[in-house]
């Protein structure tokens, strides 16, 4: 398995190259000078010249990919235009908030999931199963900013009694009580998504190990249909789910951008956006490589845990 | 006697045609449902000056604010300018977005896809981890990036959009290429001295066509999705032009006074065209790929 690794680690390499090139790139593409976005008012010709020389863009363009991409190896992602603040230091000050909310979006959707998707592969065809697919239908098919604003306008203003705010960000280190009444609407908001694709495969996980010979020995064997379940279907029928969520995981800051925009929730989503009107190139390049090498990262770790929990896979074969 | 067969069984061939379509419809109901709702929101972006009633960017602050009435089914906004005409209007972005951008993502992912599968060897290898590399960025956050380093336009929207699907397109050609390029009717035609290129189009290609058909319908669902994300981020067609994202982004403000209508509109309009397409992708998968067919 470490042989494995290594070789995907090593694959890894050429991709996560081209991908730092793509974000480079992302910044250069843009017609609007960065000297004069990071000078602000200043216009004398002289002082643009020196804060070119000094961003070190009157260097070359392999040259000046070069230098970003040694300093971003050391975790430096350079300056925000807008407040000067290092980039990597805005992203990890809002990286807690993203992962609270990326957790608890995951937890409410896996929860609902496996909840749904197993009494809907258990009763097929039953009201349950119709409640699933439904779901499903309209969980990848409903924008998650329009369930957001919807989500808004019942709790926090028809619905009398405000049972939610709608938004902002109070620390969990602060009010814990506070910081989950304006977690609950942006999780559901961002759990509908998933929620859909989890269900997706649970349910249609099961139904394919229900059609196994061993679900037929387990039976005949005399076992109770809940330890059938729990004990045969379930523990085969979640590996593909375990690694849907891996890379789902790997993606919370791509869920994040709608919804922490939605409910002013200050995570590493909200700063891209926010840094998108100012021409803050620094920082939405590092929020975009940021997102792509953790989603590479959780690809590599899902496809190694998938081997894990599937013993028919075989390492050499796929390392070969 | 020939005479009298012919015409007999062309028109049972014809009658045998029709019913089996009609049969295949009756067994297919997503694709009636979601075909009915594509073709309704084409024909509403087509002729969206006739159908609106009104103009979507004319200011009228006398009705504003207007709840859904018999004038304006939709209510007003803020300005008095008509939710319907905007929401009608504002199909045209979304569909031409979807479109086009699907078509920039099938062009170039299968042209990239072809050429790699066929040639294999080292321009395989290096053209594959390019498309790795766009793989490895979650979807949305690229297109974001693409959107903002160029500029909050359509056009830039629909290049982004159209960037973000060309993995897809180009790993499916490469696969179904693959899977074809070693069968007996390719190396008859190498054989007998085809052209790499008269390989591709005329023997590979039409192979790889019903699952370029169902990728190309799902993605244009995404495209829908992702343009109103973008949108409402203020990446996309700026105010006072109608587009669905921005409106709804728009009609937050007006949330605490319950202007619940000027969000509605768009939301749903949103939700019946991703829908509409998502289904009909889903039943033309089913229709056109037998072996999702035996296992689905």
């Amino acid at each position: 398995m470490i042989r494995y690794i290594l070789r995907r680690l090593v694959l890894m390499v050429p991709v996560a190259l081209l991908v730092t090139v793509g974000v480079f790139a992302l910044a250069r593409l843009s017609p609007v000078d960065p000297v004069l976005v990071f000078a602000g008012e200043e216009r004398d010709p002289a002082m643009l010249d020196a804060i070119r020389h000094q961003l070190g863009l009157d260097q070359p363009l392999p040259v000046q990919y070069v230098a970003w991409l040694s300093h971003a190896a050391q975790g430096d992602l350079g300056r925000s235009f807008q407040n000067k603040q290092r980039v990597t230091e805005a992203i990890f000050e809002r990286l807690p908030a993203t992962i609270e909310l990326g957790l608890a979006a995951l937890l409410i959707s896996i929860t609902f999931a496996l909840v749904i998707g197993i009494l809907s592969a258990v009763k097929r065809n039953s009201a349950v199963d119709l409640l699933s697919t439904s779901i499903t239908l309209m969980g990848v098919s409903f924008p998650s900013f329009f369930l957001g604003v919807v989500l808004i306008l019942l709790f926090a203003y028809v619905i009398p009694g405000r049972i939610f705010p709608p938004g902002g960000y109070v620390p969990i280190t602060q009010d814990v009580g506070e910081n989950l009444r304006r977690l609950v609407l942006p999780a559901v908001t961002l759990a509908t998504a998933s929620l859909a694709l989890n269900l997706r495969q649970v349910r249609s996980s099961l139904l394919e190990v229900f059609g196994h010979d061993y679900m037929r020995t387990a039976r005949a064997k005399g076992l109770r249909e809940g330890a059938v379940i729990v004990r045969h279907a379930l523990k085969n029928a979640l590996i593909p789910v375990v690694t849907l969520v891996g890379i789902q995981i790997g993606a919370i800051i791509e869920g994040a951008v709608i919804t922490e925009t939605i409910f002013s929730w200050p995570g590493v989503g909200r700063l891209a956006v926010q840094a998108i009107p100012s021409h803050d190139y620094p920082v939405v390049q590092g929020v975009v490589l940021v997102s792509a090498l953790s989603f590479m990262l959780s690809t590599l770790f899902v496809d190694v845990l998938y081997g894990w929990l599937d013993p028919r896979i075989s390492y050499e074969s796929a390392a070969a | 006697m020939a005479g009298t067969t012919v015409p007999i069984s062309l028109g049972r061939a014809r009658s045998d045609r029709l019913s089996s379509a009609a049969y295949f419809l009756r067994r297919n109901p997503r694709m009636i449902i979601g075909g009915l709702i594509v073709i309704a929101w084409l024909l509403a972006a087509l002729f969206a000056p006739f159908v609106a009633p009104y103009d979507p960017i004319k200011v009228n602050v006398v009705d504003s604010l207007q709840p859904p009435n018999p004038q304006h089914w939709l209510g007003t906004d803020d300005l008095g300018r008509d939710v319907l005409s905007r929401v009608i209007w504002g199909s045209r972005v979304s569909l031409s977005v979807g479109l086009i951008s699907v078509s920039i993502g099938l062009l170039v992912g299968t042209s990239v896809g072809l050429a790699a599968g066929y040639l294999g060897g080292k321009f395989d290898l290096f053209v594959m981890r390019g498309i790795d590399a766009l793989l490895a960025f979650p979807a949305l956050i690229l297109a974001i990036g693409i959107t903002s380093a160029l500029g909050p336009q359509i056009q830039n929207a629909m290049i982004a959009i159209g960037i973000v699907a060309i993995p897809a397109y180009a790993r499916l050609t490469r696969g179904q290429v693959l899977a074809v390029r070693a069968r007996e009717f390719i190396v008859a035609a190498r054989t007998i001295g085809a052209s790499p290129l008269r390989i591709v189009v005329r023997h590979i290609f039409p192979n790889v066509m019903n699952a370029l058909i169902v990728q190309a319908t799902l993605s244009t669902a995404f495209a829908i999705l992702a343009e109103a994300a973008l949108s409402f981020l203020g990446l996309g067609p700026q105010p006072p032009y109608p587009s669905w994202g921005q409106d709804i982004n728009y009609s937050q403000r007006y949330l605490p006074n319950l202007k619940w209508w000027m969000s509605v509109g768009p939301g749903v309009a949103i939700f019946t065209a991703v829908f509409a397409f998502n289904f009909l992708g889903d039943a033309l998968r089913d229709a056109l790929d037998p072996r999702l067919r035996r296992s689905g």
